[in-house]
């Protein structure tokens, strides 16, 4: 275990430790958008900064990228991260004016107008959808492409993803709700926001008992070859199976 | 049925609030609906506890699963005592004696606790709109204390003071629909749930805790004990509860009503009862009875969702 302290406050935490985390577990709010413990940070978001004084000098670092040190002192609301996480939130807001999440966060951080040229993205590119994809689910159908402004989230080509099996991790993940997932019927459609990419729509397998749809026949497949299971093993859905 | 399947779960928090190593009975419904409404409640709450089978396992001296403050109340008066919490939560913030954070006052309950003995308490603090959750573990009896019949145990269901017989069939009168109790409060949320479909309970419980007023989540938890069914059948008899139309999943959000799992068409309750040792002594005439019973409250549930 390793000592440190945040906001004057000592707390403990596990060696290896993320500050995000240890403040968490303690009840200290860091905002942030781009975390989920089942996923590498990756600090996209940059809304979890603090301040840390190492060798008695203060920096800023995102707090789900630095591990926790012995002794370090952290401040999570100290003047200069205050205005640096309102100048983050600006630009977010700025970005997606429409999205709920933000404003809800934008209030809660008493930001309530932006300088910044509005935008109308519904994407705040944190890249959550594509690491759950690729290290949860193991597809990687979806990525972050292009550099700079034109940064987006998209299939290979913004053609129908072939790799996608209709999970629907990244609608689950996704901080910002703007990925959705909707069954209706036999197809599942999962809407992303990238408005030049293709609909993804999937085929719903029928219980041969019951006749409900029940998962997509692709994640079926995927699942059968993955674990090598019996083909027919998923023709009957999980309350008709005995 | 239920969108997310298999990868989904990986990526819930892993964080429990509630903390294993209970006394609760194998195959608890109940222990589960309260471990996965800890994981979306998160740690910013406050939880009030009415007497219950999960007061019991959750806090035997000198021990404790809950890993959030919490507080235990008597049957009669959860609803008072979480009042009370969330006005005095105001009033230290006021004073200036707590930094302004929000803390979400969360009650949770049996049928018992609920339908009984804590209804016109809760009847009181709905109708005063306090800002708090009210969860209730709806298990159909008094399950701790021997399995005594509430007025939510379902018609025909056999208990120890409804015991069925040559003169009798068990309980006599229908489940009394709490939720619409609720609802019928004006309150801005109500909601049904249960924990064989576990994210959209999380996502209730969370929608409740977030919404500013009161809100009545009602989780049906299946009692392996008390409905003399096998341990390993649980999430089964939930969700044919759910597919058969007796347990409806349903949200209620200002007014409008919205169906959560909407099916194509319903499972015949004979697919539920026959599961479950309470119902085994039912005459088909009494099972086409429930049918039709059943039948005749989810038309009703439609014509409020339309």
């Amino acid at each position: 275990m390793v000592t440190l302290t945040i906001d004057g406050r000592e707390v403990q935490a596990e060696e290896g430790a993320m500050v995000l985390d240890a403040a968490r577990d303690n009840n200290i709010y860091i905002p942030a958008l781009c975390s989920n413990e089942a996923i590498k940070p990756y600090g996209a978001c940059r809304l979890c900064l603090v301040e840390i004084v190492t060798n008695g000098k203060e920096r800023l670092v995102a707090s789900c990228l630095y591990p926790v040190e012995e002794g370090l002192i952290v401040k999570t609301n100290s003047e200069r991260v205050m205005n640096n996480r309102r100048t983050i939130m600006e630009l977010l807001l700025a970005r997606c004016p429409s999205l709920e999440v933000i404003q809800d966060l934008a209030k809660r951080l008493a930001v309530d107008k932006t300088p910044f040229k509005l935008e109308d993205k519904r994407c705040i590119l944190c890249g959550l959808c594509v690491r759950a994809c690729e290290e949860v689910v193991g597809v990687s159908a979806i990525s972050l492409v292009n550099r700079g402004i034109d940064r987006e989230m998209a299939s290979p080509f913004y053609e129908f993803p072939d790799a996608c099996i209709g999970c629907g991790s990244c609608a689950y993940v996704c901080p910002v709700e703007t990925i959705t997932l909707e069954d209706v019927g036999d197809t599942r459609t999962i809407t992303m926001p990238n408005p030049k990419m293709q609909k993804t729509e999937f085929k719903l397998k029928k219980c041969k008992i019951c006749g409900n749809y029940w998962a997509p026949e692709k994640q079926l497949d995927y699942i059968t070859k993955t674990l090598s299971l019996a083909p027919e093993i998923f023709d009957v859905c999980p309350d008709c199976r005995e | 049925m239920e969108k997310y399947a298999v990868f989904v779960p990986k990526l819930v928090t892993k964080r429990e609030n509630f903390a294993p190593g209970h006394r609760a009975c194998t195959g608890c419904g109940e222990a589960l609906a309260v471990r996965l409404a800890c994981k979306a409640l998160g740690q910013n709450v406050i939880i009030v506890s009415a007497t219950g089978c999960m007061e019991i396992v959750s806090s035997p001296l000198p021990y404790t699963s809950w890993r959030v403050p919490w507080i235990h109340t008597l049957f009669e008066n959860t609803g008072a005592v979480a009042s009370g919490i969330e006005a005095g939560l105001k009033v230290i913030v006021r004073k200036g004696k707590r930094p302004a954070k929000e803390v979400k006052v969360v009650v949770m309950a049996g049928d018992g606790g609920t339908s009984d003995i804590g209804l016109q308490a809760l009847s009181g603090a709905l109708e005063r709109g306090h800002d708090f959750l009210y969860v209730c573990l709806d298990n159909e009896a008094y399950m701790n204390t021997g399995i005594q019949r509430s007025s939510a145990t379902p018609f025909g269901a056999s208990t120890t003071t409804a015991p069925a017989g040559k003169m009798s069939i068990g309980q006599v009168t229908w489940k009394k629909n709490m939720p619409a109790i609720a609802a019928a409060h004006d309150i801005p949320y109500v909601a049904t749930a249960c924990p064989s479909y576990p994210f959209d309970l999380m996502a209730k419980v969370a929608k409740g805790a977030a919404i500013h007023g009161p809100a009545y989540v009602h989780i049906l938890s299946v009692c392996p004990v008390g409905w003399r069914s096998a341990p390993d059948l649980t999430i089964r008899i939930g969700r044919l509860a759910v597919e058969t139309g007796i347990f409806p999943l349903y949200e209620m959000e200002n007014g409008k009503y919205k169906l959560s799992i909407d099916l194509p068409q319903l499972r015949p309750v004979q697919d539920y009862l026959k599961l479950q040792g309470r119902f085994r002594h039912l005459s088909e005439e009494t099972i086409k009875e429930i049918q039709y019973r059943v039948n005749k409250e989810y038309a009703k549930l439609m014509e409020k969702v339309a």
